[in-house]
């Protein structure tokens, strides 16, 4: 298996204004290790894996596989696609629709000089472990969405390559078809034991699958750490909102104290240690409670705050209500309750307290440096 | 790429180079020669009229057309085909069966007009097909065909849901059509406009063979009496053929200026495309029945008559209808050869340009790789398109009977002539091919291990075959019509179907110009067969 290792990587695209798509990327990836690039569109993660790829010149910088290099501008090293020895899987497929899918899965090997009985076994295992033994002599049109992605894997895996590179191989199939190709490609990382990259826009998909995530913003690595370690301790806002916590709201120290558009919060903030002026708070709709005035909730380190509903919508076994707590429009996701419960009857204007727990907030400082999270209690007393 | 960009442009470029190097060898003495001419202003003004009077006719029965087919009734939804009919009905055809029907005296319909009260009497006419009206309505009502095909798929591509918002916003049928639809039709008439322009402008069929009678010239026609010469007037007739050079030129470059803002017009969905109202109008089919009948049926039918006559005299009596002269075409001098010429010349050619426009597709593809060669590149690929082809006719016999390639009274000069003359529409065709496949398949193939030559082999070109074969099938169509070029580049001992016919036709013998007339539409009817079970219905679109 092979290590990879990316070095002051630069790529732009001419346009009016030009584009940067990769700026000065740095990083390093274990042998046998699943490396997931996330982000949203727009932000590097592509173009970096068609860099892998070879299907793309980078302007600056290098990138070798174990200790070979495949690409070093300064050198005008560019080993094409071809003599990489990677495996890929499209978004699309690209399954050769001329083909059969034992000719599809088979031209990998064809084309790396594999012949005979060994191509033959490998073909017979690759379709064994991605269970598409029945499609073999099928064309690509005849097979469905998740059988024409299982196809894919197996073209991408059946020359048992060192590196291999998925391009949101998931965001064409539906809901549950995505769970279950999903787990099957992490059933198979876990076999095989290849280096993997994988492009998603998904954070379902990164914290399942990768042991690594890297979370990427106009090119450049954002944060870089295992699905525990972003999950609990979002480095920076842009972080926090891609995993999820999408509600934002801003505190401000004046003379009483930490205050909330002008009025003291009720918890005891005494144990932050900051010498910010402000503090940017991040959550998700599931840590926002509601309650009806005046039977806030008694946790202990709790802000809570009065809040108007904008609307409420039914999911269910649980309730997604749109508040303003101040002027800031906030989501809350809670328990639907009984039939006839309190929550059920929330209406557009209906006062409500918005109860949030410190444990559950990821609070940054003025320069955007995390002081504190579900992942990181260094600044909390108790 | 260079060296291809190279060999490209020394079929495209060099023969037009050649030529203004001799017009202007001498501090321009062709120029100088050929426009103080007596009655040269007359041609340039015939000219003019001819493009300007035939693209207005072309325009408004064109997108008249485009728009009663839009309106046929459900059932008669195959007449939209009619309209494209004289597209494959070989031009010299169609001129040939038009001077049979309106030719002043023996014209059979003019013979027919003659019955009516207000002209009995007449010993000729009423019209005359040999002068210039008669010679700008039949290019006007040919290129008609080409603006229908430009308008017509425009509306396939108009969503319905643009067309049903300008009903619902209280727009009429017309109101919708000509404040939607049009509007949005814009980068396709103008494309269509310049295209259509540049082949009146170019018209060379029709005013030679109509408008020797009359002495109605014209810059091409002009372009070829010079080199009929003895000897060849080279020099005067590149200069004379000059405006028709500089005017395509500017087109292909209006054409690349106005491309780029197309994101403007593109319309999603086009799932039915524009219906004016879900009845259909019986005037619409009428009109397009008429329209077959005038481009198509009429002069097919006056081929026919003149083919099973003894001689053309305007006798229509179908007691004297023989096949005698149908029997001559094995034993007449040069016409099996020709018809074997034709249809080996073309199939030659058609398969020569096939890997060479797949090379330049490939290359246009990549334009970002090649920031500077590429557009040069799509510029000496688009020039036959827009340059007429009597002027890389006249191009080709200079650069071919001189040195280093004497290649004058071969095959092979007809083969380079018609190879130049269809790269840009092979181009066309397979870069909208790969352009639909889209990267996918060859990056799948490049990281599956495969090199360059295997994804070429074994993914690109299996998958382009259909492409492959509608282009083969298109190429052999417009090669087994082409004229003006052969006959210019054209032996004495080497004819292909239109040019032999041509000599029939200034022998005086009639009844066998029907004849290869018919052969000629029989083989691009066969042409067109092969085009439709290869490519499928499609292959016509991608024009």
């Amino acid at each position: 298996m092979s290590s990879v290792s990316i070095k002051g990587l630069s790529k732009r695209f001419s346009g009016k204004p030009p584009t940067i798509a990769i700026d000065d990327l740095e990083l390093e990836i274990a042998p046998g290790e699943f490396l997931v690039l996330l982000g949203p569109s727009g932000c590097g993660k592509t173009t970096t894996l068609r860099c892998l790829a070879g299907l793309e010149t980078a302007d600056i910088g290098s990138i070798a596989f174990g200790d070979k290099a495949v690409f070093d501008a300064a050198r005008h090293l560019n080993v094409s696609p071809n003599k990489r020895g990677i495996g890929m899987v499209f978004q699309s497929y690209a399954l050769w629709p001329h083909m059969t899918v034992r000719k599809n899965v088979a031209y990998p090997l064809r084309a790396r000089k594999i012949k005979g009985k060994q191509a033959s076994e490998w073909i017979e295992e690759v379709a064994r472990l991605v269970d598409t033994a029945n499609l073999l002599d099928r064309y690509p049109a005849q097979l469905s969405g998740g059988q024409q992605q299982r196809v894919a894997l197996s073209r991408g895996l059946v020359a048992r390559p060192e590196l291999v590179l998925f391009d949101e191989p998931l965001s064409n199939l539906d809901a549950r078809l995505r769970e279950l190709v999903r787990t099957e490609i992490y059933e198979l990382h876990q076999r095989l034991k290849f280096t993997a990259v994988y492009v998603t826009h998904d954070q379902v998909e990164a914290l399942a699958l990768g042991d690594r995530l890297a979370i990427m913003r106009s090119g450049a690595l954002e944060q870089l750490g295992t699905p525990d370690e972003i999950f609990e301790e979002p480095a920076s806002e842009y972080v926090a909102d891609f995993i999820g916590m999408s509600n934002r709201l801003v505190f401000e120290r004046l003379e009483q104290g930490w205050t909330y558009e002008g009025e003291p919060l009720d918890g005891d903030m005494s144990w932050l240690q900051t010498s910010s002026p402000t503090l940017t708070a991040r959550t998700r709709s599931e840590d926002v409670h509601l309650a009806p005035p005046g039977t806030a909730a008694e946790w202990p380190q709790t802000v809570n705050l009065p809040a108007s509903v904008v609307a409420s919508e039914f999911g269910g076994r649980h309730l997604d209500v749109v508040v303003t707590i101040g002027g800031t429009r906030v989501q809350s996701r809670i328990p639907a309750g009984e039939r006839g419960g309190w929550a059920r009857g929330l209406e557009a204007g209906q006062q409500v307290v918005a109860s949030l727990r410190f444990r559950d907030l990821a609070l940054y400082d003025e320069s955007g440096a995390l002081l504190s999270s579900a992942g990181r209690r260094v600044a909390v007393a108790s | 790429m260079l060296a291809f960009l190279v060999g490209v442009g020394y079929l495209t470029i060099l023969p037009l180079g050649r030529l203004q190097y001799l017009a202007l060898e001498h501090g321009g003495r062709s120029y100088r020669d050929a426009y103080t001419r007596t009655g040269e202003w007359t041609t340039i003004k015939y000219t003019l009229l001819l493009g300007v009077g035939s693209l207005l006719i072309a325009i408004v029965v064109g997108t008249g057309l485009a728009w009663a087919a839009s309106s046929l009734p459900r059932r008669l939804r195959m007449l939209r085909a009619v309209p494209i009919l004289p597209i494959v009905l070989p031009p010299i055809a169609g001129v040939l069966g038009w001077a049979f029907l309106l030719s002043p005296h023996p014209g059979y319909l003019n013979q027919l007009l003659r019955h009516l009260p207000w002209w009995s009497g007449r010993f000729e006419g009423p019209f005359n097909i040999y002068t210039l009206p008669w010679i700008i309505i039949i290019t006007g009502v040919s290129l008609a065909s080409f603006v229908y095909l430009f308008v017509a798929s425009g509306l396939e591509n108009i969503s319905d849901e643009l067309i049903e918002a300008g009903y619902v916003n209280g727009s009429s049928r017309a109101g919708v059509f000509f404040r939607v639809v049009l509007p949005l039709l814009r980068p396709a008439l103008v494309y269509g406009t310049g295209v259509a322009l540049l082949l009146g402008l170019g018209q060379f069929t029709a005013p030679l063979l109509l408008g020797a009678n009359e002495g109605v010239t014209v810059l091409t026609t002009d372009m070829y009496f010079q080199t009929q010469q003895i000897p060849p007037q080279y020099g005067l007739a590149a200069a004379v053929g000059s405006p028709l050079l500089i005017f395509g030129i500017l087109v292909l470059f209006a054409n690349r200026i106005l491309l780029g803002n197309h994101t403007r017009f593109i319309t999603h969905g086009g799932k039915g495309g524009f219906r004016p109202s879900s009845r259909g109008s019986v005037p619409a089919a009428l009109s397009i029945i008429l329209y077959g009948l005038f481009a198509t049926v009429l002069p097919i039918l006056s081929l026919v008559i003149v083919s099973l006559s003894r001689y053309w005299s305007g006798v229509f009596d179908v007691h004297q209808f023989t096949l005698a002269t149908w029997r001559t075409v094995t034993t007449a001098s040069g016409v099996l050869p020709a018809i074997y010429n034709s249809v080996e010349l073309s199939v030659i050619a058609a398969a020569a340009t096939l890997p060479i426009a797949y090379a330049a597709a490939l290359y246009l593809r990549k334009q970002q790789e090649h920031r500077i060669l590429g557009p040069i590149l799509d510029f000496v690929v688009a020039m036959p398109l827009s340059i007429p082809a009597v002027i890389f006719g006249t191009g080709f016999l200079l650069t071919y009977t001189h040195k280093p390639f004497v290649l004058y009274g071969t095959k092979w000069v007809i083969v380079l002539v018609y190879i130049t003359l269809m790269i840009p529409f092979a181009t066309r065709m397979v870069l909208s091919g790969i352009a639909a496949l889209g990267d996918a398949y060859t990056e799948a193939s490049r990281v599956s291990g495969a090199g360059a030559v295997r994804t070429h082999l074994s993914i690109l070109a299996p998958l382009l075959r259909p492409t492959f074969g509608g282009a083969l099938a298109l190429m052999f169509i417009l090669l087994s019509h082409e004229f003006a070029a052969s006959l210019l580049v054209r032996a004495p001992t080497v004819n292909v179907m239109g040019t032999i016919l041509y000599d029939y036709y200034e022998n005086g013998g009639y009844p066998l110009t029907a004849v290869i007339s018919l052969i000629m539409v029989g083989v691009t009817t066969a042409g067109v067969m092969v085009a439709l079970v290869v490519g499928g219905s499609e292959s016509f679109k991608k024009l």
